[in-house]
């Protein structure tokens, strides 16, 4: 793997141990979204979907929590 | 892919039939759990839009404190806009600080080689592998107070120092090179010159190019925002159907 980036080395590694909460892809109602586990829940991180109109969905604003998926 | 089918649909005013049908046990288990049943479907845009952020992660897994644009996730979303016959066009919104050299050229051959008209938008930021994602668009727009970072192509982490790793670096520059003069008015003389010019970054060698002088060197079409990108987009869209009908009574 070669990055050719403008940012350093050590702010894209961290030192171990603050990496946070594990993230994964899930398809929601035809949405691809980035989400965390938080405990039982499911927080949505990221809209990861092209299509500009799935922004604009209440039920799916990053942030919302979507109970057990 | 998972979203093909979805919006390969015709306009359908509700849920079909047959999904009804197969998923009322799961429409239960939905009230359950979420407390709500499907949210109203939208009707999708003829335009879609690709943003590429932060980190462009290549083969391996960033760690999470880093924003990144998965190229696996993106280009499957590539070819769901090539072959939905509904979406007309596609805008790329960059504001990125570069990434993975492979994974960052193959999203750019892929808007390069979509068959449908594509615009790219820099806005804050197109560093480093950004930079062949900009201008692989059929037409480019960068705001006038975003910059591009062009700089060399080396080595973060381990290296072992031997010749070959710098021929092969060398090799790598030169894919990027080669793209971004093919697809764009920039010389290559020009662009070599950019990323070799000393005393413009403090701890590098290569250049930060603003707005207007992205545009100067040709490695951009215009300067502009969204709004000026749409109604590119919107043209391009118009003639691709012009010369599609006149395909077809030919």
């Amino acid at each position: 793997m070669i990055l050719y980036t403008v940012q350093p080395f050590h702010l894209m590694f961290p030192e171990e141990g603050n990496y946070g909460n594990a993230q994964n892809v899930i398809m929601y109602n035809n949405i691809p979204m980035l989400v965390e586990r938080m405990g039982d829940e499911t927080r949505i991180v990221q809209i990861m979907s092209t299509d500009p109109s799935h922004f604009l969905l209440e039920d799916c604003q990053p942030g919302k929590t979507l109970g057990n998926v | 892919m998972d979203q093909t089918p979805e919006t390969e649909t015709p306009n359908q005013p509700e849920i079909s039939p047959k999904k009804t049908d197969d998923n009322n046990s799961g429409l239960l288990q939905k009230i359950q759990s979420l407390g709500q049943t499907n949210v109203p479907q939208m009707e999708g845009s003829s335009i879609h839009c690709l943003t590429i952020v932060g980190q462009i992660e290549g083969h391996m897994q960033l760690p999470p404190n880093n924003k990144t644009t998965k190229y696996e996730h993106l280009i499957p979303q590539l070819v769901a806009i090539e072959q939905n016959h509904k979406i007309e066009g596609l805008l790329v919104i960059l504001n990125t600080v570069g990434g993975d050299v492979e994974a960052g050229l193959a999203i750019s051959e892929m808007i390069a080689s979509l068959s449908k008209p594509s615009v790219s938008l820099v806005l804050g930021g197109g560093h480093s592998i950004g930079v062949p994602i900009a201008v692989s668009a059929n037409y480019s727009f960068i705001a006038p107070t975003a910059t591009m970072t062009i700089h060399p192509v080396r080595l973060t982490g381990l290296v072992i120092g031997v010749p070959q790793t710098f021929e092969y670096l060398d090799k790598m520059q030169d894919r990027v090179i080669s793209f971004v003069t093919s697809h764009s008015d920039i010389t290559e003389e020009r662009f070599k010159e950019l990323m070799f010019s000393k005393g413009n970054l403090t701890r590098d060698i290569g250049t930060n190019v603003i707005g207007t002088d992205a545009v100067k060197d040709g490695l951009i079409n215009a300067v502009g925002g969204v709004g000026q990108a749409i109604q590119k987009l919107n043209e391009l869209i118009e003639e691709n159907k012009k010369n599609e009908s006149e395909g077809l009574k030919q």
